[in-house]
């Protein structure tokens, strides 16, 4: 990870950027600028991740199955200029154009999430947060001590799911299934972890943790280089929006009517 | 001007909302300046409770009203929060899962130094000095999710010294912990506390083990003894031990071999003594009168009730992920292992920390799939090192009753009064204590009254007595018929308690015959890393026939009123 | 409280699991799929408030909730889902807000649930360009039923029942029961 030149960006600087990038894409209702937002974002992602073909398409099959579900939805569902039209089902021109403008940002929006994944390190989002976003060191640490927890929850669920299992019933020779069992493991697991949270939290006060002022080991810092990333992407995203504009392409949410 | 005293109590009480009695009442304590003190008692006499004073938790961060004078390096604790007062206390809990919280060991170390404001440049000297002094400079590159249980007791301990604190207070640090675990911590601490000289607070009941080889020379040289929240004893740890050994005894403490000896027959010098050997040596001879565990050598087991034939296992996790990966089999922990449990026999468990112990229960028990070979026999119980793991209800009732066919009512009140839970019958079972809750985990078990048991590391953080409870009641479901499979780390208990040992090490099984015959063959012995603790090594080598029914002894002995042949 | 949030990650991611399954289910209606399930995503909002009693916990703790989501377990849904979480939060935070953080009855929660559910309802109608669509009232009517019952109720039982066994005695929640007692 460290080898590909988005993985040594400051954390922060890259999920401030796709999230405004995500926030401007929710305003964008034209199939065009949106593919091509797409296109370019895919673009960025390859280059900065130089992660293999077969990750990134294999990546984008969550968030490709959503998307065409949305094409779907809103190609039969949005009244406007019939094109075909089959007892109930019925599809129109609007509904394509919105669908794929709705597909589309799906898509920008989880291949920039991909970006981000691939290229950072979530423990490393957190102390650049604390530092670079003036984020409580409480919560920062807290949430570390969450990330063991949640390290350790597959585990825990499979320890007391065979816990479980003892006693119940089994149904055709095999261990229970149902909501019910599944109810019962996610309580205890719940009751568990709550209470290793809070020896935790113990844990952390007792080596200080909420002591004013304290130093920070390995600083985390913006530099220059994360300027011009932000910079660069911010000017890209505002010249699609403009050219497009421009072209008479684009649509808003007025689209949506 | 004087050093202040690191700790000072001045009666102190502690009242909690659930019960009508204090937790803690009327105790003074002082601890000077890098003076070391063990801290003794009973479950439930307040012992974790005068440590959470010395931290701040009470009254600043638990529901409990504190009255008194508690001051830690001179400020008050009721003036200043927890967090301030972490600025001289260091803790180590008794949970290894929940000692390391952060992802790696180097960050671990370095968010104290941080909190304390410590020049960063110096930080990292720190860590490796702290790492250096509880010798695990090796783990510094780990990741805290991939330590055992005595690697992060290890790293908590650093965290907690690397601030250089003025008071060091362990709750149980090895109470969770197995047998090499427990000698890693005890060492970790001798020497990262002759290192940095703080005053240390040390909670334990496991005494045995805290003292190891070096016997009472081994403990801190002062106790202080709690008994129902007052201070019972304060004093030299070698008198103290002498003058109180049979209360503390039947209080439920483990106590070292040769105060354990010295409390039931007067004399002291453990097993050197001969008056020690006579002792033992006459519980060995005295076969009739007094009740006792049968000899385990003429026990007659029953017909097989589960066969396990060259028997493969694997960590395997659930069914559907293994049809999943049939091409990438899971690695095999275990091979060829062929064993046959029958009825009226308790089995004792023995190998290595990792080797297998758990995934073998679970594959004999039908949870997982065996990755070779066949299980065959009606389904098993099973109890969960984790006795909390397997409460499925929301009261002791309930959680009984689970999953129980025909005269429910019956059953569970039967149950509950057989294992003395009738009166916490309305209870939610997470607000058990610890023996409580294994009792219930067998009871629950048990009402099922399937014809074997397995009990995976059924004592792991229990005392004294609630470990000769767990095992009496094994020992009834044996004599009522049942299989019993029990692993555990406490070669003592096992010895006293099985019938028939099985020892599992290099992948297999090295072993499988009567206790002392197994534990008393040193290869075997050797190849599964165990050690023996000196008493049932004796007691193997003098008296093996009637091994089992000496330390049976010793446990009755032990909650008796008088002590046994004590020289008054 | 943090401890909360990040559990309810976890258990959120789950539930996303769960509803790429049930979408899947349900074929070409499958995007109604969310708005069925939606309350489990409400689920801890109330239940912090409820443990720690302390304003804007429940809208942090959801908030906590996506963080986890997005940045630890990989969720599609990107950061903006932490847009969302806020104001389910908010939402579901209201009525405990409104009632001083002192009534914590059925009627509280059930609130609770609808109006998380109901206020992030026309974030993600913006977002999700649900409007002009035939089925909007259909969405809007789903996830309200869903707020009440999976955010809102089952909200409730989880909390009672996490407060019997005592692990969370040393919250607000444990002492104001104790001072009721």
């Amino acid at each position: 990870m460290s080898a590909a030149p988005l993985a040594r960006r400051n954390p922060t600087v890259k999920l401030a950027l796709v999230f405004v990038v995500s926030l401007a894409v929710m305003f964008v209702l034209d199939p065009i600028t949106a593919a091509v937002l797409y296109l370019l974002a895919l673009g960025g992602v390859a280059l900065g991740t130089r992660a293999p073909a077969r990750d990134l398409v294999l990546a984008h099959v969550p968030f490709l199955a959503f998307a065409l579900g949305v094409l779907v939805v809103n190609v039969l569902s949005r009244p406007g200029e019939v094109l075909w039209q089959a007892g109930v089902l019925r599809v129109t021109v609007e509904g394509l154009s919105v669908g794929a403008a709705l597909a589309a940002r799906t898509l920008v929006v989880g291949v920039l999430a991909v970006g981000f994944l691939l290229s950072t390190d979530g423990v490393a989002l957190v102390h650049s947060l604390r530092q670079n976003a003036r984020l409580s060191p409480r919560v920062a640490y807290a949430v570390l001590a969450g990330y063991r927890l949640l390290q350790d929850m597959p585990k825990e669920w499979a320890v007391i799911q065979h816990a479980h299992a003892v006693r119940a019933p089994w149904r055709g020779g095999r261990p229970p299934r149902g909501p019910r069992h599944l109810g019962r493991v996610v309580f205890t697991l719940l009751v568990v972890t709550v209470r290793r949270g809070e020896r935790m939290a113990q844990a952390l006060e007792s080596r200080g943790l909420g002591l004013s002022p304290r130093t920070s080991w390995r600083p985390v810092r913006v530099t220059p280089a994360d300027w011009l990333l932000a910079a660069g992407v911010l000017v890209v995203l505002a010249a699609v929006l403009a050219g497009s504009a421009a072209l008479g392409v684009l649509r808003g949410p007025g689209a949506l009517g | 001007m004087p050093e202040p005293t690191a700790v000072e109590l001045r009666d102190v009480s502690v009242h909690v909302p659930r019960r009508t009695e204090p937790v803690v009442s009327g105790v003074d304590l002082q601890v000077g300046a890098g003076e070391h003190v063990l801290l003794l008692g009973a479950s439930g006499s307040g012992k974790s409770t005068v440590l959470q004073c010395v931290t701040g938790v009470v009254p600043h961060s638990v529901n409990a009203r504190l009255a008194g004078q508690v001051r830690v390096v001179g400020r008050s604790t009721d003036e200043t929060s927890v967090v301030e007062l972490a600025r001289h206390v260091g803790v180590v809990a008794q949970d290894p899962t929940s000692a390391v919280c952060l992802p790696d060991v180097e960050q671990e170390l370095a968010l104290p130094l941080e909190n304390h404001a410590v020049d960063p440049g110096t930080i990292g000297a720190r860590i490796d000095a702290a790492l250096g002094a509880v010798g695990a400079t090796h783990l510094r590159a780990r990741a805290t999710g991939e330590l055992s249980g005595g690697e992060s007791q290890r790293v908590a301990l650093a965290a907690a010294l690397v601030t250089d604190c003025d008071v060091l207070l362990l709750d149980e640090p090895t109470s969770m912990l197995d047998p090499a675990g427990v000698g890693d911590v005890r060492r970790a601490l001798d020497t990262a506390v002759a290192r940095s000289g703080p005053a240390v607070v040390l909670v334990e009941h496991r005494l045995d083990d805290v003292a190891g080889e070096r016997g009472l020379d081994g403990l801190p040289g002062r106790i202080v003894v709690l008994e129902a929240g007052r201070v019972r004893a304060d004093g030299p740890t070698g008198a103290v031990l002498r003058e109180h050994g049979a209360e503390l005894l039947r209080a439920g403490c483990w106590l070292p071999l040769d105060a354990e000896l010295h409390a039931l027959t007067g004399a002291t010098g453990g097993l050197e003594e001969p008056r020690n050997r006579a002792f033992l040596r006459s519980l060995a001879d005295d076969d009739g009168g007094s009740p006792g565990p049968p000899d385990g050598e003429v026990a007659r087991p029953g017909p097989a009730v589960l066969r396990a034939r060259g028997l493969a296992v694997a960590h395997g996790g659930t069914p559907a992920r293994r049809r999943r990966r049939d091409r990438d089999p899971a690695p095999v922990l275990l091979g060829d292992v062929d064993l046959e449990l029958r009825a009226g026999e308790v089995v004792g468990l023995l190998g290595p920390n990792g080797v297998g112990k758990t995934t073998l229960l679970l594959t004999l028990a039908g949870l997982l799939p065996p990755a070779e070979g066949t299980v065959d026999g009606a389904r098993a119980g099973m109890v969960f090192q984790n006795a909390e793991y397997q409460f499925v209800a929301h009261t002791v009732a309930e959680e009984v009753a689970h999953g129980l066919t025909g005269p429910v009512a019956e059953t569970v009140a039967h149950a509950l009064a057989e294992h003395r839970l009738a009166h916490l019958a309305a209870q939610d079972p997470f607000r058990l204590s610890g023996g409580e809750k294994r009792r219930l985990s067998l009871a629950a078990m048990l009402a099922h009254d399937r014809p074997c048991l397995l009990a995976d590391e059924p004592t792991l953080g229990l005392d004294r007595r609630d470990t000769v409870a767990a095992m009496a009641s094994l020992r009834r479901a044996a004599d009522g018929g049942k299989a019993v499979v029990l692993s555990s780390h406490d070669l003592r208990t096992v010895a006293t308690v099985a019938d028939r040992v099985v020892v599992l090490a290099e992948g297999t099984v090295v072993a499988d015959g009567p206790t002392a015959a197994v534990l008393g063959d040193r290869d075997v012995l050797r190849r599964a890393g165990l050690r023996l603790p000196p008493l049932v090594a004796w007691l193997l080598e003098h008296a093996p026939a009637a091994a089992r029914r000496v330390l049976g002894r010793l446990d009755s002995a032990a909650a008796e009123p008088v002590p046994v042949g004590a020289a008054s | 409280m943090v401890v909360l949030g990040v559990v309810f990650g976890f258990v959120y991611w789950a539930l996303v699991q769960a509803w790429n399954g049930l979408a899947v289910l349900m074929g070409p209606a499958g995007d109604l799929a969310q708005h069925v399930l939606f309350g489990g995503w409400l689920l801890v909002a109330p239940i912090v408030v409820a443990i720690v009693r302390r304003p804007l916990a429940g809208m942090l703790a959801e908030v906590l909730a996506s963080v986890v989501e997005v940045v630890f377990l990989g969720s599609p849904v990107g950061p903006t889902l932490m847009i969302a979480a806020a104001l389910q939060g908010l939402g579901s935070e209201l009525p405990f807000l409104a009632t001083r953080y002192r009534r914590f009855g059925w009627t509280v929660f059930a609130v609770s649930g609808l109006l998380g559910a109901g206020l992030v309802f026309f974030y993600s109608a913006f977002r999700g360009g649900w409007y002009g669509q035939d089925v909007l009232v259909l969405r809007l009517v789903l996830q309200l039923v869903s707020g009440v019952v999976l955010g809102g109720l089952l909200a409730k039982v989880v909390v009672d029942r996490l407060a019997r066994t005592g692990v969370v005695d040393n919250f607000a929640i444990g002492r104001e029961a104790v001072a009721r007692a």
